[in-house]
């Protein structure tokens, strides 16, 4: 650079630069020098190393798949899990029935009501009578659980006439002495039967066996695949099946069930007209889902294994983002460095040297901030990256690190940064207005925040919370998570609507300060331009007090 | 800015603290030299410079620094230079960055605000310690910085709030011969004392603040004329009190002679001056053996009690 564009640079501009150099870099320098900064940021690095840890060992072990309708269980112990039984359309109650067994066809019947009471064949019998056998099969183990007829266990038939002096138990046989029997129950045998007018008797024949391979269980556990992923949104909208209503639309007739446990009981839990089916509902531009809302035994049985991963994944990055570094660091810090920024230097009498320099107190308040603002925001930036690194690397998926997570953990950052500086104007400023009671308003503001950012998360669209800042922070990281992550949304839909264990619906909530548009970037806008008001208004109250005020 | 403008220029300002009245109606123009402000504690002298500083706002009259009112622009303080009565530093800094950090509030560079740095810390005595940290400097030290941090940028107006309070005799000693220098350099100094004998030594123009009132402006030596026509006392510590006091009493400017205590003679006179001239030639005369001399009136407290009609 030649003299001339030397000369050129020198302007007010770039002395006022270099006041702000130096305000900030004495800022950071004595920020630096006192314990109460490396004690505060030592302790927020250690709750951030302690939730890495947490979140180490939730993630090593594999998520469990959970069977959520429970048919992956063999409950009649045939071998059999009640989804196989289920397609063959047998019992998991009867172990006798099961997918290939023969079952019972009925050929004939002796009432009640019958006159004629006596029948003979070669049959499979089924009631109550004195029976004539020519031929008992003694192996037969029949179709139903219960009444096979005991041969074995035969006594000799009490005194006195049946169903007058005495009652016979089903399944129980007893012999006359012309050695025929009566018999209550199931058996097969070849004979004679005459049925007494209290009783009845049915007799068919049992059709043949057939070998079914039994299923392994784990075919019952994630067997109702559903669309969670988010890759193919847009096929989701056809035209014969949605309808628009107001400003999303309505898809029904979606989703098999794959399992066919709704059709077998069909129900319409969902209210449309379409039994066993499934509900999106989409945003506007048809590449979001709004909603969902199954009918009941439709995609319940998810892919857990991935899904909670992942979901498991989101939550703890969104609630650390949240609930550490927005509403721990974001309120702790500031109390301990930008409080006594203006204060303490009056309070010194160190602030002599500096107001005896050429720089306007309004100056001053600002230099200081920045210099806060430079020492913080470093201090976020890193320990966000570091965040992100570790997760990144040892989060699910299978790519090596995860880079979709850096937006997420830096729009963490951003948040945690305009909070810092919506805080530290706050503090500063009621430092100065109230120098000695300033901590305890603080105190008490940091406690309405923590409690306005709770509630926040679980109804953002009350209005009470927008008077808070924690507020406009956590809607930031809300709309930051849709952005960076859009299918953020399905997973806690799908929490929700099939009620399944995940922390994501009570930490993320999609943002509500839209303008009506559901656009993510219209919250950022909203949230960054409130978030950064805050900040001047704070600094310019501080700033005018200031300006005002005689110091001693 | 107009070369007629003074440096200082305050027009019947008054400032009061709720009842306590810090200054009240003071008019004063300063411009050029090394101007001593006297008063006791509470005078009003920390007030007068605050006002000047822009710390404090008036509630009547005028404050201004080169024609600018301090309170509403910081632009006269490119001109100032101000060393207040704080004892607080920032303990953990050098005493060469310290000054250097302060200078580049002036829109120095770096590496401008550290060859200034060097250079007034040399000015004031201190290069050989502007490396160590200011918490392990001694008291005349930490005021010498302070002094450097408000010559950093070659001020025209150079005001010191008890620059040698505290300090012992050599810190005192070249502490003042700092400000004599600026003084020759054609600075206008302004500098405030409870103890008019470091001011004597410092220069001749005074201003002298009671009770928050402007009590008399002008030359010291002119104030101190007036006050030799009032009676004052010499204490002379000796071997032999009497044989010296019968010495002065046929002296004229003598009328009498006390000895409040063993070894112990005191001169009363009328013409301190006068009495100060023949000092020397009658002890050499007498040959008596004198430890120390004092004039225990030549104070400031008696000054105000004469400048205010209490005949002590």
């Amino acid at each position: 650079m030649d003299a001339k564009g030397r000369g050129l640079s020198e302007t007010v501009w770039t002395r006022m630069d270099r006041k702000a150099g130096a305000i900030t870099e004495l800022t950071i320098r004595q920020l630096r020098h006192r314990l109460s900064t490396w004690v505060v940021l030592a302790v927020g690095a250690l709750v951030m190393t302690l939730l890495l840890a947490f979140y180490v060992d939730a993630i090593r072990d594999d998520f469990e798949p959970v069977d959520n309708d429970g048919d992956s269980v063999d409950w009649d112990q045939d071998g059999y899990p009640l989804g196989q039984e289920n397609k063959y359309g047998t019992s998991d109650w009867d172990g006798q029935e099961y997918p290939g067994s023969g079952h019972y066809v009925m050929t004939g019947e002796v009432e009640w009501n019958d006159d004629l009471r006596y029948h003979s064949g070669n049959h499979t019998w089924e009631g109550q009578g004195h029976f004539d056998a020519e031929w008992l099969d003694l192996d037969y183990t029949g179709t139903r659980w219960s009444g096979i007829v005991d041969w074995e266990g035969a006594t000799p038939c009490p005194d006195g006439e049946v169903f007058e002096d005495w009652w016979p138990d089903w399944g129980y046989a007893c012999t006359y002495d012309d050695e025929s029997y009566f018999v209550s129950g199931k058996f097969r045998a070849s004979g004679a039967v005459n049925v007494p007018e209290e009783a009845y008797m049915q007799w068919g024949h049992m059709t043949l066996e057939t070998y079914v391979e039994p299923e392994p269980a784990s075919m019952y556990v994630d067997e109702d695949g559903i669309l969670w992923d988010g890759e193919d949104i847009s096929e989701i909208y056809v035209e014969s099946n949605c309808q628009p209503y107001g400003s999303v639309y309505i898809c029904n007739g979606f989703e098999v069930d794959d399992d066919g446990d709704c059709l077998v009981e069909m129900n319409d839990d969902n209210n449309n007209g379409i039994p066993c089916d499934v509900i999106w509902v989409l945003d506007a531009d048809r590449d979001e889902i709004v909603d969902i809302r199954a009918d009941y035994n439709v995609n319940e049985d998810i892919e857990e294994g991935k899904y909670q991963g992942e979901s498991s994944h989101r939550t703890f990055i969104i609630g650390t983002g949240k609930m550490a570094f927005v509403m721990m660091l974001g309120i702790f810090i500031p109390l301990f460095l930008a409080l006594g920024l203006v204060r303490d230097e009056t309070e010194n009498g160190t602030l002599h040297y500096l107001l005896s320099k050429p720089i306007h107190r309004a100056e001053f308040i600002t230099y200081r901030l920045l210099g806060y603002l430079l020492l913080a925001g470093t201090y976020i930036l890193v320990l966000v990256l570091l965040m992100a690194l570790v997760t990144s690397l040892i989060g699910p998926g299978d790519s090596l690190i995860r880079l979709s997570d850096f937006p997420v953990w830096l729009g963490i950052g951003l948040a945690t940064f305009l909070v810092l500086a919506a805080y530290g104007a706050l503090y500063n400023t009621l430092g100065l207005i109230a120098p000695k009671y300033g901590v305890y308003f603080c105190i008490i503001l940091g406690i309405w925040e923590f409690i306005m950012g709770l509630f926040t998360m679980t109804m953002p669209s009350a209005s009470v919370p927008m008077l808070s800042i924690s507020h406009w922070a956590l809607q930031l990281i809300d709309a930051i998570v849709l952005i960076a992550w859009p299918d953020t949304l399905q997973y806690t839909q799908i929490a929700t609507a099939f009620g399944i264990d995940s922390g994501l619906p009570f930490f993320w909530q999609p943002p509500v300060h839209t303008f009506g548009t559901q656009s993510p970037v219209a919250a950022i806008l909203v949230s960054v331009t409130v978030l950064i008001f805050i900040t001047l208004a704070m600094i310019g109250i501080g700033q005018s007090s200031f300006k005002n005020r005689e110091i001693m | 800015m107009s070369d007629n403008t003074p440096a200082v220029l305050i027009d019947q300002a008054s400032k009061w603290y709720g009842e306590v009245i810090g200054i009240n109606d003071v008019s004063l123009a300063i411009d050029g030299g090394v101007t001593g402000v006297l008063g006791p504690n509470g005078a009003g002298k920390s007030t007068l410079f605050k006002l000047l500083m822009g710390r404090l706002k008036p509630n009547q009259g005028s404050v201004r620094l080169f024609g600018v009112d301090p309170w509403t622009s910081t632009a006269p303080y490119r001109r100032v230079g101000y060393v207040s009565e704080s004892e607080r530093m920032y303990d953990w800094m050098t005493g060469l960055d310290f000054v250097a950090t302060l200078a580049r509030l002036h829109g120095m560079t770096r590496e401008e605000a550290t060859a200034r740095a060097e250079h007034v810390l040399d000015f004031v005595g201190l290069s050989d310690v502007q490396n160590k940290e200011i918490g392990k400097y001694s008291k005349g030290m930490r005021q010498r910085v302070k002094i450097a941090h408000a010559l950093v940028h070659d001020p025209d107006l150079i005001i010191l709030d008890e620059p040698l309070h505290g300090c012992d005799p050599i810190a005192r000693t070249s502490i003042m011969s700092v400000i004599r220098e600026l003084g020759s350099q054609g600075k206008t100094v302004i500098i405030s004392s409870h103890i008019l004998e470091e001011i004597e030594r410092i220069t001749e123009q005074i201003v002298i603040l009671h009770n928050g009132r402007l009590l008399a402006l002008g030359n010291l030596h002119a104030i101190r004329a007036l006050l030799d026509k009032h009676p004052h006392r010499i204490l002379l510590t000796c071997d032999d009190p009497r044989s010296l006091a019968s010495q002065f009493i046929s002296e004229d400017p003598v009328y009498g002679v006390r000895f409040p205590e063993e070894g112990q003679l005191e001169i009363q006179t009328n013409n301190l001056s006068a009495a100060h001239a023949i000092l020397p030639r009658v002890i050499v005369d007498s040959g008596t053996a004198v430890s120390a001399i004092e004039n225990p009136d030549d104070n400031l407290e008696s000054l105000l009690g004469y400048l205010t009609g209490g005949d002590s």
